[in-house]
């Protein structure tokens, strides 16, 4: 291997080579880091910044992005428990509409799909720019969620529902495989189809992809769509793993994911970066959020290395690009 | 068409008008540091639920934890002509601004809960006593782990007075047992999630604990959940403050060891009939009020509901 070769190997592994390194030093100074039991927790806890970093890193790809997750994963997780536990009442009478387990979670996942179609429509039918109309949506997500709780938790969701996000099957957690699945068809959404050409070519040049007859508003609707539905995902999880929906439950997980994804090396201007870079981006943070803790660093200082780690990922990454 | 412009002007100085003077419904303004926990939720409904079954109209502002939007709250109830404020700060010195503001355009300010650092800003400062609940929660905590063991601390809010109060208050007595060793302490922010997963982390790091101490309920349920993951629930005793339902039905049932309850019912209804009172021509109130904040465990679990007394 000659050395240019060396070099473009060396910068797409970086974030597997930084990660690679954060876990050296972490088991050396703590002898509790490197176990089977930290390392399920560790993936356990990642699975739903997992789940919401996948649709963020599509909806980067074609160069917007979602503020909403956050709220949407809150709104969706409450729907389903509110349905789970208490059904809808009928107005003027003591009957109710009752959810089985899959009813409550497929509402939960619509709901979080429609949003994230919502998103989509006011931003390809309006031209809203991505910013605006997620930021928008993450008021009204979260604002709908307040309705809906009234405020408070809905806790004691039943064993069955909890085994979602505590349950374990074939000696792996629930949730990591869940997590997992996620990754798969997204690498494959991204890697075989014509959606994931298209996603890259509109994040690449949009015009270009407009007279090449990509219908690109049906593409911005998909993928906001899929980050609505993951977003989702990630609610039931986190609810699941809670066993109580939480009112604010998710908040600023959007920049959780937004980090995760340019950590990745994920080009905020769309068109560049891979799915798989985003799980290492999400497995950096959650490796960094559990090394900090087992060390028992102060949480003041925590925040400052987190934001520092950031930082020196897209410096690193835009001094590549530089040199490519 | 400018006519009709005219009139509609004139429309909307009549309707200004009558929202000034024309009702003569006294108005009260409830704004509240946060509605994201389910605590000051309760203290603000309860406040404008009280203010109205006084017959006065009550709208809660919600300040999101920022002084800045706490200080916009006020401008807006002082200038839509609210003639009391009760009043839940963000923050003991940063809202001290606000309350002087108020105090300045007449409109008297009672505050729940939390403290404004001023002797004579607000008319009456209805308190919840943090501190000492939480000296009273460490006695507890002492007898229950018989003077010894490893015990971990998850702290609120870092920038939040009430987060340190009651750490204070709680390590005034219980550093005083050098049997009773602290191996973390960790900060999740009041929220239960992240309790859950920082308490996941640190029984990576310390599987041997006996106790866990946190800031509030929200964390004792996440810290708890932890533990029932790892397996562990059974031999680590946890201990809360706040009072909130999920804590109570779990002290009920001998999940969780203990908690402090506090009593926002009280403060709420309190700082509303002080207003009432005002209106009426009182103006000698007590500057500060502590409401006592109690010991709940499985021993006296029978008085208690959430949020307060039977």
């Amino acid at each position: 291997m000659d050395l240019a070769n060396y070099r473009t190997s060396l910068v797409k592994f970086q974030s597997l080579i930084a990660l690679v390194l954060l876990c050296i030093v972490l088991s050396i100074v703590s002898d509790k880091f490197l176990t089977v039991d930290n390392t399920w927790n560790v993936m356990r806890q990642i699975s739903v910044n997992i789940c919401i970093s996948v649709g963020m890193t599509l909806v980067i790809l074609i160069a917007g992005i979602d503020l909403s997750v956050g709220s949407v994963l809150a709104l969706c997780g409450a729907i389903t428990a509110g349905l789970l536990k208490n059904g809808i009442p009928i107005q003027s009478s003591n009957l109710y509409i009752g959810f089985t387990l899959l009813g409550a979670i497929l509402v939960g996942l619509i709901v979080g799909s429609l949003l994230g179609l919502f998103n989509g429509w006011t931003i390809t039918r309006f031209k809203v720019p991505p910013f605006v109309a997620t930021l928008a949506m993450l008021t009204i997500a979260r604002g709908l969620t307040m309705l809906w709780t009234k405020g408070f938790p809905i806790s004691n969701l039943g064993d069955s529902f909890d085994y979602i996000g505590t349950g374990w099957f074939l000696g792996i957690p629930l949730p990591v495989w869940i997590s997992g699945i996620v990754v798969i068809i997204a690498v494959v959404i991204t890697k075989k189809t014509v959606l994931g050409r298209y996603i890259y070519a509109i994040g690449g040049n949009e015009s270009a992809s407009k007279l090449s007859g990509i219908n690109i508003n049906k593409v911005k609707l998909t993928v906001y769509a899929i980050a609505g539905l993951l977003a989702a995902i990630g609610g039931i999880l986190v609810t699941s793993r809670l066993d109580s929906a939480q009112p604010n439950a998710g908040i600023s997980y959007e920049l959780d994911s937004i980090a995760a994804v340019v950590i990745g090396g994920t080009s905020l201007s769309g068109g560049r970066g891979t799915i798989m870079g985003t799980v290492l981006g999400a497995v950096i943070i959650g490796v960094l959020n559990n090394g900090l803790v087992l060390m028992n660093v102060s949480p003041f200082w925590q925040q400052v290395v987190k934001g520092a780690v950031i930082l020196l990922a897209v410096m690193i990454d835009k001094a590549n690009s530089k040199n490519e | 068409m400018k006519r009709l412009g005219i009139i509609f002007l004139l429309l909307l100085t009549i309707t200004a008008c009558k929202d000034r003077n024309g009702g003569s419904r006294k108005k009260m303004a409830v704004i509240v540091s946060t509605l994201n926990n389910p605590w000051f939720v309760f203290l603000a409904q309860t406040a404008a639920a009280q203010a109205e079954s006084l017959g006065y109209d009550a709208k809660i502002f919600d300040s999101q934890n920022n002084t800045a939007l706490e200080s916009d709250n006020f401008d807006n109830a002082i200038a839509s002509g609210y003639n009391a404020i009760l009043f839940n700060p963000t923050d003991a010195n940063g809202s001290v601004a606000n309350v002087v503001k108020a105090k300045k355009a007449g409109v008297p300010v009672f505050c729940m809960d939390r403290e404004v650092n001023s002797p004579n800003a607000a008319t009456s400062q209805i308190l919840s006593d943090s501190y000492s609940g939480c000296v009273d929660l460490a006695k507890y905590f002492v007898q229950t782990l018989h003077k010894k063991g490893n015990y971990v601390e998850i702290l609120g809010i870092v920038a939040d007075n009430n987060t340190w109060n009651r750490s204070k208050g709680f390590h005034s007595l219980v550093d005083y047992y050098p049997g009773l060793k602290m191996v973390a302490q960790q900060s999740a922010d009041f929220d239960r999630n992240k309790a859950m997963e920082v308490m996941e982390s640190i029984l990576q790091a310390h599987p041997d604990i006996d106790a866990v101490f946190c800031g509030n309920d929200a964390m004792a349920s996440g810290a708890y959940q932890a533990l029932v993951g790892a397996g562990k629930a059974e031999h680590v005793k946890v201990f809360g403050f706040d009072g909130a339902s999920d804590v109570i039905e779990a002290i009920k049932d001998k999940k969780i060891s203990a908690t402090c309850m506090q009593f926002p019912k009280v403060m709420a209804q309190t700082a509303a009939n002080y207003a009432d009172e005002y209106f009426k021509g009182k103006r000698d109130f007590p500057r500060k009020i502590q409401v006592a904040a109690e010991l709940v465990t499985n021993n006296n679990i029978g008085d208690y509901i959430a949020f307060g007394k039977k």
